[in-house]
């Protein structure tokens, strides 16, 4: 038993955080909302330096484990950039990225020609390509619409999964700086004479974010271990770690923002960019009610890992019942 | 990253599964019903355990113990727990009386306790909480004044009550938190152990939906109590509160009978599983998710203490996910259970646990310490974090 990243993920995680702060931490979302031409001339080069294209998240453990790390410190700055999709190329340099079924949507597609899309139930996965145009919202600046392509390009279902996986790392990043940048303010906001801090309905606020985020962290350690220990078998737990992310970025992007007051709705602070930036990682390919479904609908036919059998490992039995 | 917890462990589950599955009932519930056969059936569990070498095996070798590891301890709690704690009220002994004892004990007092713990022969109880103290233990009033000369006295006289005591009508010693001198707060609290047949005890039960057994008043009047009877130094109590606090820090695997309960009604719900409402299906994975985190959670609190930490935020934090896990599983099988929930016995659902669990459940965020105090824990150490 041994719940700790190992520590090559560390410390690219670290080098990964030193980067994107030189490169102006979350002012750089700021930028390339104005020219987003800045993802491929400053953020690319950056993940270049620091070995984004030779780190392949299926080789092994600690690969898997990197990406993750790597995703979270995208995360904790609202990275402009569509990280998890891209450590999760194909052959041919395409990312990967699961879509909304029926609706070949995802985060920065413009940024690359094609992509290797698929919805997570594994139909009508194959090679797609950009539209061209951005939905430039407020909520999805970077957000586009990929048509069909010609080419070779199924994605594999485990590749989906770990594309998704690394999402949830990356929202894992949000929410950690999120409560951070809370904490922060609170501390240092004084209010009826005294820090926000310490007013007890604010502490309880505080808590129970960072405990929702506490246990995101233990499950997407969790998830990368079962990917890598069940490569065929974790489709729920993905599921479930994909569920979880939504429901803790719920409640504690809301608390966060909350606990800014009115300065959280507000681009000049760095909680409302990040609660803007991380809402296409929420909504696509499907939201928390969808995930939930697949996710009952996995357990029914999978099973769930744990301490006592559930769905597909139960067997009934003539128990006193309904 | 490696989240299984080994052969050995595997074993150990397996083991203590079969040994359950020989020697209950499938409606088992616990020591605490109205059928006294479940008492004497855990009494008679735990020198079974005792035995085998189980029932002491998180004790140390020097104390007769099996010198278990961390995660053989924690799966021997998530079986206990989840089949009902087959080792009726004798894990608080177990589990933090014996260690306190170990840590602060004379030789004698070691002597004279540790063995019928360790033979699974005693049952404990704790005077911590008051009606004026609950989660402001400190605030405790129960006094314990000095027999003969105060510098070297010959004994002591305990005075005052203690409440939500459980086990209490049935413990034979209770480890006992009084104030001796003129001290406030932490200062002059002493710990005692004292047998529950002394002369001025007196235990009340009270009422309450957890069943029979579980809560008491425990009324001290001038309880006499011995100068060998003082555990740790005299004003020392708030130290040994702090190792037996350590002990349980962890807290009860309440996750493991949650995720039983979970797997049980699952398999009796089975035939019919299609014709649940939706809802209730992506309810039912909501709660398994909620379940898995909440023992991640308390796998990283057994993590920090194997890595010699005092894991206080991490243990705050476990206890949030795990008890509100407790409370939010209840009711999915409450749902789920539809218009039988409110049945109780061997006919109910899942053998009444379902009902008796949700009872249960309804003081998870209380007992051991309530949710707001684990609340504030884990905030301060994000202030205190943030300020530095």
């Amino acid at each position: 038993m041994n719940p700790e990243l190992p520590a090559e993920a560390v410390e690219l995680a670290d080098a990964a955080a030193r980067a994107f702060a030189a490169l102006g931490d979350v002012d750089l979302a700021r930028r390339a909302e104005v020219d987003p031409s800045i993802r491929a001339t400053e953020v690319a080069p950056v993940l270049d330096r620091l070995g984004v294209a030779d780190l392949d998240p299926r080789d092994d453990d600690v690969t898997l484990a990197a990406a993750a790390a790597l995703c979270e410190a995208a995360g904790r700055v609202a990275l402009p950039y569509p990280l998890a999709a891209a450590l999760v190329r194909d052959p041919d340099g395409r990312p990967t990225a699961a879509v909304p079924a029926g609706a070949a949507r995802v985060d920065h597609a413009e940024l690359f020609p094609e992509w290797r899309v698929g919805p997570l139930d594994g139909s009508a996965a194959g090679v797609a390509s950009s539209t061209g145009a951005a939905l430039h919202t407020r909520l999805g600046p970077f957000v586009g619409d990929l048509t069909p392509a010609a080419g070779d390009g199924t994605a594999a279902p485990y590749d989906l999964l770990v594309q998704q996986c690394l999402v949830a790392w990356t929202v894992l990043g949000a929410l950690d700086r999120a409560v951070a940048l809370a904490t922060g303010h609170v501390t240092g906001r004084v209010q009826f004479g005294r820090p926000l801090a310490e007013f007890q309905a604010v502490q309880f606020q505080l808590a129970d974010a960072a405990v929702a985020v506490a246990g995101l962290r233990e499950l997407a350690g969790f998830t990368l271990w079962r990917l890598r220990a069940e490569p065929t078998g974790a489709r729920a737990d993905v599921l479930a770690l994909r569920l979880h992310a939504l429901e803790a970025a719920r409640a504690v992007l809301r608390s966060a923002q909350q606990l800014h007051g009115a300065a959280g709705v507000c681009d000049e602070y760095d909680v409302s960019v990040i609660t803007r930036m991380v809402q296409p990682a929420l909504r696509l390919p499907m939201g928390a009610e969808r995930t939930a479904t697949e996710l009952a609908r996995a357990i029914a036919s999978d099973g769930f890992a744990g301490l006592f059998p559930h769905g597909a490992d139960l067997r009934a039995t003539g128990e006193p019942g309904r | 990253m490696d989240f299984d917890l080994g052969a050995g462990a595997a074993e150990l589950r397996t083991r203590l599964r079969t040994l359950i599955e020989q020697h209950f009932d499938p409606g088992f519930l616990g020591a605490f019903t109205d059928d006294p056969a479940d008492l004497e059936a855990t009494q008679a569990f735990c020198r079974l355990l005792a035995g085998e070498g189980l029932l002491t095996l998180a004790w140390p070798t020097e104390y007769g113990g099996g010198g278990g590891s961390l995660w053989d301890q924690t799966v021997v709690r998530e079986e206990m727990w989840a089949h009902h704690e087959p080792r009726g009220a004798q894990y608080m002994g177990l589990n933090w009386v014996g260690p306190a004892i170990m840590a602060h004990g004379t030789a004698e007092q070691k002597a004279l306790h540790l063995p019928p713990i360790a033979a699974g022969e005693v049952i404990w109880c704790q005077g911590f909480s008051e009606p004026e103290a609950g989660s402001d233990l400190a605030a405790l009033r129960t006094r314990a004044e000095p027999v003969g000369d105060p510098a070297r006295p010959d004994g002591w006289r305990v005075t005052g009550q203690k409440i939500w005591t459980s086990y209490a009508g049935m413990a034979q010693w209770c480890i006992i938190a009084a104030r001796v001198g003129a001290g406030e707060r932490h200062e002059g609290i002493t710990m005692f152990l004292v047998p529950m047949d002394a002369p001025g005890i007196e235990v009340r039960p009270i009422r309450s939906m957890l069943g029979p057994h579980h809560l008491n008043e425990v009324f001290f009047d001038e309880v006499p109590a011995g100068p060998d009877a003082v555990l740790g130094a005299v004003g020392g109590g708030w130290s040994v509160i702090r190792t037996a606090l350590a002990h349980e820090r962890v807290g009860i695997a309440r996750y493991a009978r949650c995720e039983r309960l979970l797997s049980e009604m699952g398999r009796v719900l089975a035939p019919h599983w299609d014709e649940l409402p939706p809802s209730l299906e992506v309810a039912w994975a909501r709660a398994l998710v909620q379940v898995r985190v909440a023992r991640l959670l308390a796998y990283r609190t057994v993590r920090a203490q194997e890595n010699g930490e005092v894991p206080d935020v991490a243990a705050s934090s476990a206890r949030i996910a795990v008890t509100q896990c407790d409370q939010a599983v209840a009711e999915v099988l409450f749902s789920a259970a539809e218009h039988r929930s409110l049945e109780a016995g061997p006919d109910a659902p899942v053998h009444g646990a379902l009902e008796d669990h949700w009872r249960y459940a309804q003081a998870a965020t209380v007992s051991s310490g309530t949710i707001e105090v684990q609340r504030i824990i884990v905030a301060k150490s994000l202030v205190k974090g943030a300020s530095a």
